[in-house]
């Protein structure tokens, strides 16, 4: 489809002209560079490519650790630390009650709430796999156990489809008889997917634009999903005791986040660029609403995040001193806050395991909106299970400042307001972009505007980003740039130590006027960054 | 209705009584508070996760009761937090599904350790989803008669409600607060007379 392409491989000695102007003009003007982190920015793309490399290995590690009792457990430290103190003392009752009690033998059977599925015929795995409907579907997914029990279906009902979990299982199975790890199947258009992740095997089977490695990393966000609904080490354990448990139970209610997750994989650019989108807002408002989190939240013991977010995007978070949080851990809060209806209404205490800050255990959150006139979310994030109270009245008088220092307004204001096309560039043929600023895992990018007003076309462009994505990433052979020029796009793609650009523009542009637009971005990008990006890191 | 609410921002020194919800998954915790504090009902079920809380001011023997409702998660994956959300709560609302007898297993469940560690909370047995019942006599599968007879035998009252007409879900809190009431006379008469809130009720702000 490509007519003609510019690639600079990290190999070529000389750069293309494309990449000599504009980094010449760039200097140290990056935009949204900072020195100071808050958000873990390793590539998560490049970081779950590694976990899958070193598959075998970290199995054998996670067997080890386990048996020692979690040394390393962020929360058990900070309980640890803080336990001497004896403020909002929580004694030791932590992880290990709630992971004994899923253990109890006695679970009650949870009924089954569909009355539309009564009939249970044996062929009934024929019924979906002869449906078009079903089969065409651009992305399914399926969970299952080792030993082929279904746990979940994106589309359909997974005790229809046994049998089909029986051949994903075997497929699996008969790989590992050699030794080896199933990752993936190519049939025509179709990717079959496999992540094997004792003691559950998650597939993806696709004929949507995302690339094998792609597939990948969104089977590990629905893992990582899975972990932060049951933990890591509860998950373990639920298997080796009830080998004959309803597994289709296992995640009691909390599909729904899975769905919704699976939707956002499938057109929001965050998972695919690794980073966190921030509400646009100005500094001054930011710095009061962050000042308030601290004022209220810093004598608090055992918080260890404090955030507050709406509709995707960050407008502020606060961090205890040693912890960073991850990209990947934040989009799954995004995703609760996200797919939970009834959080509008009432004051909430919810354990959640964030699994990159640590598998195993639950930290507690304080989630609420800020006030029934204003959308934001405010998550307090405890590693003490008996705070509700004292995070209740900080939340009270947190609201009570911003209110007096109109923040609620403003941020209602942003909320409205604050989103911008690619007008505001002042680049013509420009027609849409995402910057990542790869020091803060932030990146930004404007509303589709036309051509892109359908979803249709939306998914179209997601799906050319995917591409873009795939080429300089490529593990083979990894580029710095790429410039497509295809019937309907002209695409760029740009990776350089500090930011990732891809960039859509029309068909017929030149390419030196793509430089010059894409000058003109960046500057712009640059002159906004306070606004578009946290730069800082406030602790608490 | 709203003007007796106050589901946001209740401090423990607020609150004048802890009540907490106990019981199966989907056996219909979250609609019966959906229905009392916002007269509201939805047939669309979105699992609790850890729990949720909320406070209403019920009028009571001429004062002003505020209630702190806890709405906890009827998943057995929660279940060791079931003590901090029951700990110190003046009431229990164990809740069964009339016509799901599963769930009257889990709920005794609930009454006997509520009866074992938390001796001042008086419990309430709940059947739910009365209205399948008026519809379709068949639907029930739990005896009013059988639970009765078990509440007399553990101390616990028997009401049963529906949270889609809202049969019986005001009466279900008022009893509660007026056993309270009962119960309590040195609290209640701490308690402001029954007039409309005034603004002096919010926290004093001190200057930053
Ligand atoms: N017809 C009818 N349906 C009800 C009634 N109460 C609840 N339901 C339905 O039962 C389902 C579960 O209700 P919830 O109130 O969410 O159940 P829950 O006990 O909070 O469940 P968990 O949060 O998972 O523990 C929902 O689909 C409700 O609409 C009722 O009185 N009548
Ligand atoms: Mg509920």
């Amino acid at each position: 489809m490509a007519e003609r392409s510019v690639v600079v491989g990290e190999t070529s000695v000389a750069p293309t002209d494309i990449e000599g102007v504009i980094s010449d003009e760039l200097k140290d003007d990056t935009p949204g560079v900072s020195g100071e982190v808050m958000l873990v920015n390793t590539d998560s793309f490049d970081e779950c490519n590694h976990d899958l490399d070193t598959q075998k290995v970290t199995t054998e590690e996670g067997e080890a650790d386990e048996v020692v009792g979690e040394p390393q457990s962020p929360i058990r430290k900070v309980q640890r630390e803080q336990d001497n103190d004896l403020v909002g003392n929580m004694g030791d009752m932590t992880v290990e009650d709630v992971v004994c009690k899923v253990e109890a033998d006695n679970v009650p059977v949870i009924p089954q709430h569909n009355n539309d599925d009564d009939e249970d015929e044996d062929d009934v795995d024929e019924e979906y796999l002869q449906s078009v409907d079903w089969l065409q579907k651009e992305k399914h997914i399926f969970i299952l156990s080792e030993s082929g029990k279904p746990i979940y279906t994106r589309y359909g009902k997974e005790d229809r489809l046994v049998t089909l979990f029986g051949l994903m299982q075997a497929l699996v199975s008969f790989v590992a008889d050699s030794d080896d790890v199933i990752r993936c199947i190519v049939s025509g258009d179709h990717k079959f997917v496999f992540l094997v992740k004792s003691p559950l095997i998650l597939v993806a089977v696709s004929h949507s634009m995302a690339s094998i490695p792609q597939l990948f990393m969104q089977l590990t966000y629905v893992h990582n999903q899975i972990i932060s609904v049951l933990t890591a080490s509860a998950l373990t354990r639920m298997f080796e005791k009830r080998r004959n448990y309803d597994f289709r139970h296992l995640l009691g209610g909390t599909e729904r986040l899975l769905d919704n997750l699976l939707n956002m994989l499938d057109y929001h650019p965050s998972f695919l660029l690794g980073g966190v989108q921030c509400l646009p807002l100005a500094t001054s408002i930011r710095e009061t609403i962050t000042q308030t989190i601290i004022q209220y939240c810093s004598k608090i013991k055992n918080l260890v995040f404090g955030l507050i977010i709406c509709q995707n995007q960050l407008i502020s978070l606060v961090r205890m001193k040693k912890f960073l949080l991850h990209p990947a851990d934040l989009h799954l809060l995004f995703n609760l806050v996200n797919a939970t209806e009834s959080l509008k209404t009432s004051e909430n205490w919810m354990p959640i395991c964030l699994p990159k800050f640590d598998p195993n255990g639950y930290l507690y959150g304080h989630v609420s909106y800020l006030a029934d006139d204003c959308e934001a979310c405010l998550l307090l994030l405890s590693v003490d299970r008996e705070q509700f109270f004292t995070l209740s009245e900080a939340k009270q008088k947190i609201v009570d400042r911003l209110r007096r220092h109109h923040c609620l307004e403003g941020i209602n204001t942003a909320i409205r307001s604050s989103a911008y096309t690619v007008k505001a560039v002042g680049a013509p043929e420009l027609r849409h972009f995402l910057y990542k600023s790869k020091t803060t895992a932030q990146f930004t990018c404007p509303q589709f505007t036309p051509p892109y007003d359908s979803d249709e076309e939306q998914r179209r462009v997601f799906g050319l980003y995917q591409l873009l994505h795939h080429r300089v990433h490529s593990a083979a052979r990894p580029l710095k740039m790429i410039y497509l020029v295809m019937d309907t796009h002209t695409l760029l793609g740009w990776v350089t130590k500090d930011f990732e650009l891809y960039a859509a523009l029309e068909p017929l542009v030149t390419k030196q006027n793509a430089i010059v637009y894409i000058n003109k971005l960046l500057r712009w990008i640059k002159n906004d960054e306070n606004r578009l990006f946290i730069l800082s890191s406030p602790t608490f | 209705m709203d003007a007796h609410i106050q589901h946001k921002g209740i401090m423990t020194g607020k609150v004048d009584m802890k009540v907490v919800m106990l019981g199966q998954m989907a056996c219909g915790k979250t609609s019966l508070v959906e229905r009392f504090m916002h007269n509201h009902f939805s047939s669309n079920y979105q699992t609790t996760i850890g729990a949720a809380f909320g406070a209403r001011i019920m009028d009571v023997a001429g004062k002003k009761v505020c209630i702190g409702l806890w709405d906890t998660a009827g998943s057995e994956r929660y279940e060791a937090m079931g003590r901090i959300y029951y700990r110190d709560a003046m009431a229990a609302v164990v809740c069964y599904d009339i016509t799901q007898p599963d769930t009257l297993a889990r709920a005794k469940f609930w009454v006997t350790e509520l009866n074992k560690n938390e001796e001042n909370c008086k419990l309430y047995l709940c059947g739910t989803k009365l209205d399948l019942v008026e519809k379709d006599k068949e639907a029930r599968r739990v005896d009013f008669q059988d639970v009765t007879d078990y509440g007399k035998e553990v101390g616990a009252k028997v009401i049963e409600t529906s949270s889609k007409t809202g049969e019986n879900v005001e009466e279900l809190f008022a009893q509660i607060v007026q056993d309270f009431a009962e119960s309590n006379a040195a609290i209640m008469a701490s308690l402001k007379d029954s007039f409309p809130l005034t603004e002096d009720d919010k926290p004093r702000r001190k200057c930053c």
